[in-house]
């Protein structure tokens, strides 16, 4: 007859992970007004050159359709540089009524599109972030880690990055009224 | 007496592959087995920091996860560090916190950058940390791999980094298991790291850098240290460094890693550091025609060139940093290039009165 098996050792241990801040978030804002007359803030860095056309290309046509579009390059974040970069966005925020920020289609330039665009809405006023669609998650995410797990997303297609401007072109007309509708404009 | 600990338990069989695969299943390491967290083992982590277990060293990104006393015990116990070792992970986990090293873009970025840690001080030799052959990796002393991956344990389990979730890290590095080494203090003729950044020798003092990497240069070519110091320059400044891309050279540094034989060279040639530091910032640059065409116009516009034509990697001498470590093998350095988005930071290690 086999002996009975030993009943194995038993021991604890401490659960090594980090409670996470919980999803309830701000809210989001909303125009809710015509386009005619409104601060529309664009924000970009200096990286992404399709984004820089694609915001070129739409402030041309809020011009057009009577708003003021005020650009913004975001620069470095830390150091002296940073310091410019901070004030230069403290400024930006008094000068617009509502915003967009891109180009999300990288980590940390998603994660500071999303930043930045959640830094607006804490003045109480509407702002989106845009967002290539392979990072959307990420934005979700991040936006969510920030608190704002509401923030709008204009999804943008994968990659915009070395496209020829006809195509960007192309891809400025497709997006301009789902953008006005995302921030709650109307024209 | 001993504080209560406040972490959730799990009861788990006391075997070495039983919690290798309770890690795996619950996603909590690296890849590599843990040692087990049990109260015993974090308890004894505890008692060499003066601070009290539920202390919040900081929120560490990207999902914000407070970095307690205990939390990051936890961590330091499953990496293996002893005692001693543990209050340097704190200072490391402080000094990534602050908000001028931007962990929260650092640990999201699609970039290789990870937190490397340089320490200064008397405990190096009884730590185990290496500054010596093969002291950026393989050389295994216990401090160095311990104190490495445990910082890097707390990005995972208390900052949530995820490789393809919240960090779009495209490739990661080696590092990103956990990179921690030593200066070479007595080989060095400048002051070291720490005492540049405002302590003593006498201190225990972690600095951390995002690193995208290990840079490797060699020459024999070079009799001059001038010389070597010049093509070391050019080397640091290659075509498509992350500075290039950026609007300015204006942030982050780069750790220029260089080997005792190479240092005593250079410590003849500079007067001082900083005439090191200004000879390489003035070299580190590259001819605009290096560039095709497109990418000139983008450097101009940028405001990158200068009126001679060059377009300087960085803005200031100090951001070249010099430290000495490595193996007596005259011919090889290493430098740590920036993600030039976060700037370097140090902390004095603490311990309890009388330790």
């Amino acid at each position: 007859m086999n002996a009975p098996a030993t009943p194995r050792r038993r021991i604890h241990i401490r659960r090594p992970t980090a409670d996470f801040p919980s999803d309830e978030g701000a809210p989001a804002f909303v125009l809710e007004r015509p386009l005619a007359g409104v601060r529309v803030g664009i924000r970009h860095d200096g990286t992404w050159r399709s984004w820089q056309y694609i915001a070129r290309v739409w402030a041309d046509w809020l011009r057009r359709d009577g708003a003021i579009p005020v650009l913004l390059q975001t620069g470095e974040r830390t150091g002296p540089e940073g310091e410019k970069t901070h004030a230069d966005l403290e400024a930006w925020h008094g000068q617009i009524d509502c915003a967009v920020s891109g180009l999300g289609t990288c980590g940390s330039c998603t994660m500071w599109s999303v930043r930045d665009a959640i830094a607006v809405e804490a003045k109480q006023k509407p702002a989106i972030a845009a967002i290539c669609d392979e990072f959307v998650s990420h934005a979700r995410t991040t936006a969510s880690f920030l608190g704002h797990p509401n923030l709008k997303v204009l999804v943008l297609p994968y990659p915009l990055e070395t496209r020829p401007e006809s195509e960007l072109q192309v891809v400025a007309e497709q997006y301009y009224p789902r953008f006005l509708a995302l921030v709650g404009a109307a024209r | 007496m001993t504080v209560a600990l406040t972490r959730p338990t799990i009861e788990v069989d006391d075997d070495p592959w039983a919690l290798y695969e309770l890690s795996l299943a619950e996603r909590w390491g690296d890849g590599a087995p843990l040692l087990p967290p049990t109260d015993d083992r974090v308890h004894a982590l505890l008692a060499a920091t003066p601070l009290a277990p539920d202390h919040v060293l900081g929120k560490l990104p990207p999902r914000h996860g407070e970095a307690t006393v205990e939390l990051v015990a936890i961590n330091a116990t499953m990496a293996g560090c002893e005692p001693a070792a543990f209050p340097l992970v704190i200072a490391a986990i402080e000094a990534l916190a602050r908000p001028e090293f931007n962990a929260i873009a650092l640990s999201t970025t699609t970039s290789s950058v990870h937190p490397v840690l340089i320490v200064n001080g008397p405990s190096r030799d009884d730590l185990g940390i290496d500054y010596k052959a093969g002291c950026l990796g393989g050389a295994a002393g216990r401090g160095s791999m311990t104190i490495g991956r445990a910082v890097s344990l707390c990005l995972r389990n208390v900052g949530g980094q995820r490789a393809g979730e919240t960090s779009r890290s495209v490739f990661g590095q080696p590092a990103r298991f956990g990179q921690c080494f030593a200066e070479w203090a007595e080989r060095s003729p400048w002051p070291t790291l720490a005492e540049r950044q405002g302590f003593t020798r006498e201190q225990d003092v972690v600095t951390v850098h995002g690193s995208k990497g290990n840079f490797p240069v060699a020459d024999t070519n070079n009799d001059d240290p001038r010389d070597l110091a010049y093509m070391l320059a050019k080397c640091i400044s290659y075509p498509l460094s992350n500075y290039y891309l950026e609007l300015t050279g204006g942030c982050g540094q780069i750790v220029v890693v260089v080997n005792p034989m190479w240092a005593a060279r250079f410590g003849k040639a500079f007067a001082s550091l900083q005439s090191f530091q200004e000879y390489l910032r003035e070299h580190a640059w590259q001819p605009i025609d290096l560039w095709r065409p497109a990418n000139q116009e983008i450097l101009r516009r940028k405001d990158r060139v200068d009126a001679q034509g060059r377009v300087y990697l960085l803005n200031r001498p100090e951001q070249f940093v010099p430290v000495v470590a490595g193996g007596l093998g005259s011919l090889h350095a290493m430098f740590l290039p920036s993600w030039c988005q976060s700037e370097i930071q140090s902390a004095a290690v603490v311990r309890p009165a009388g330790a």
